[in-house]
């Protein structure tokens, strides 16, 4: 899941406002979590990146995981472990880093 | 903020240092607190990185691992396989030292005293902490197997601490004669990496399958069970038929004696001559554990929201050392541990938010190529233990795109987690 960087940008002012409750110092503890996995520069092999994206989207893919619309068991099983408030500070904190390139 | 100013006053510390000015104007600084981090490893790389990159220069962090370059126990297995090259498992400090701040000390941790708060070096020199981390990982409890000892273990190699143990188990194995036998003596619980013996035997059996397709693999188990084993035996079935032979202590049961001179393993049922062993004995926390007095038998209790010791609240235990209940022995287990043990210590030493315990771990194994399976679970910390939450594992029957998925994912969480660890 790729934005373009203007389309990013957008969605991250948009998003801002929708998700001004993400506590993004405790989605960065939480976010420990993630990054043993998902590559903090944003990597995409074998694993994608979660780096940079919009709030919104990150909370909707979280909650297909928890619905189990999405298939992935690992992912099923950490989306489900997460309230509403922990998943908008992970989409809060991975929203404010941007992908780098090596 | 209090970050932005703290980092623009190291910024010109940096200047300063760079002029070569001596004497150094930021006060405070003597009085830091530290924090002292014995073993390099999963565990106390990450702990040492965390607690140094999140206090933004408050607290001195010192971490304490004689080897210059680390070599991983997780994904060894592939190595063995011949998945990977050997250079691969390896990682250096210098990013730690250089990106991550932490003050590197090359030397072995001889004693700890508790009392004084000082952790002593071989080298002579002691360091003071206020809150120290130990990740001694494990020691081998070599006579927990008759006959087995530190000498025996270049005829019969353990091969479960990486390094050089594994390039010559691998070695042996290329050298076996053809359709000859590798015995492997598997230990008992509690282990590093559950899934660890099966899925050495499932990359030795695709090395020999591809060279020595007549020779066969047998396993003397204590347990009566293991772990992914009906994914591990359904592999092995499937990809080497007729290879592998799995044999538990209700069937052979006890081992009388292993002979390094003969490979000879004696037990209740039979007499093993095989021309391969590899013996993985019963397992221990790291000697350090124990002489800094924080043990209870052979592992450290902890309290399961901080990861502190139960017997010395200023001394943290993450990794294979502590008793985390639920979670296994395994690198991600430790990572996630230290993640734990660095919000509460840097809570306690400089007043910053301590979140609640989280904990999670996955365990990926390879059974052949491109099919990969995976363990893993959620933790939360209760009051006694560290309790799995939600859990999940692979299925028997998967096609292969899911298990070529699975292995992929495995790989990108390899790169991922070392670095996090050692960048």
């Amino acid at each position: 899941m790729r934005l373009k960087r203007g389309v990013a940008a957008v969605a991250t002012l948009v998003a801002t406002s929708a998700f001004a409750e993400g506590d993004v110092e405790y989605g960065e503890y939480l976010s420990s979590e993630c990054v043993a996995c998902h590559s903090v520069r944003g990597d995409d092999k074998g694993i994608p990146s979660i780096v940079g994206w919009d709030p919104e989207a990150f909370v909707a893919v979280m909650k297909s995981y928890q619905l189990k619309e999405r298939l992935n068991p690992t992912m099923q099983v950490i989306a489900g472990s997460l309230d509403d408030e922990q998943t908008a500070a992970l989409a809060a904190y991975f929203s404010t880093l941007s992908p780098q390139k090596n | 903020m209090a970050s932005l100013s703290r980092r623009k006053f190291v910024g010109l510390l940096a200047a300063g240092t760079a002029a070569g000015t001596l004497s150094m104007p930021y006060v405070a600084r003597a009085a830091n607190p530290k924090v002292v981090v014995i073993g390099g490893g999963a565990g106390g790389a990450t702990a040492a990185r965390y607690i140094a990159k999140d206090a933004k220069g408050a607290i001195d962090v010192t971490l304490i691992e004689p080897s210059k370059r680390y070599y991983t126990c997780f994904f060894s297995n592939l190595y063995l396989g011949g998945f990977r090259d050997y250079e691969s498992l390896g990682h250096s400090y210098e990013g730690l030292a250089a990106n991550g701040g932490v003050n590197v000390v090359h030397d072995w941790a001889s004693a700890v005293d508790a009392d004084a708060k000082s952790v002593r070096l071989a080298s002579g020199a002691s360091l003071g902490y206020d809150k120290l981390v130990l990740s001694p990982g494990i020691d081998l409890k070599y006579d927990s197997v008759p006959g087995y000892s530190p000498e025996a273990q270049s005829r019969m190699p353990h091969a479960w601490k990486s390094g050089t143990q594994v390039q010559l188990l691998k070695n042996q194995v290329q050298n076996m004669k053809q359709g000859g036998t590798l015995v492997m003596v598997a230990p008992p619980d509690p282990f590093r990496c559950p899934p660890g013996p099966y899925e050495r035997v499932s990359m030795i059996a695709n090395l020999l399958k591809q060279s020595n397709p007549s020779a066969k693999i047998i396993v003397l188990d204590p347990k009566e069970k293991f772990s992914k084993q009906a994914l591990f035996m359904e592999g092995w079935e499937r990809e080497y038929t007729g290879m592998v032979e799995w044999i538990p202590a209700s069937i052979y049961g006890s081992i009388v004696s292993v002979n390094p001179e003969t490979l000879e393993i004696e037990t209740d049922l039979d007499t093993f001559k095989p021309d391969v062993a590899t013996v993985i004995p019963a397992q221990k926390a790291g000697a350090i554990a124990a002489l800094a007095g924080v043990t209870d038998g052979d592992w450290v209790p902890i309290v399961p929201a901080s990861m502190q010791s139960r017997a010395n609240p200023d001394i943290y235990v993450v990794g294979d050392a502590s008793v985390a209940s639920a979670m296994p022995k395994s690198g991600f287990a430790a990572n996630s541990q230290a993640k734990v043990a660095a919000n509460h210590i840097r809570g306690e030493l400089t007043g910053s938010r301590v979140f609640p315990a989280s904990f999670a771990n996955t365990c990926w194994s390879l059974i052949s190529p491109e099919n990969g399976v995976k363990v893993g679970a959620k933790y939360a910390a209760g009051e006694e233990a560290i309790e799995a939450t939600d859990s999940f594992i692979s299925q028997t029957g998967e096609g292969a795109d899911l298990r070529k998925a699975t292995y992929e994912e495995s790989v990108g969480w390899y790169d991922s987690i070392t670095s996090d660890m050692f960048s």
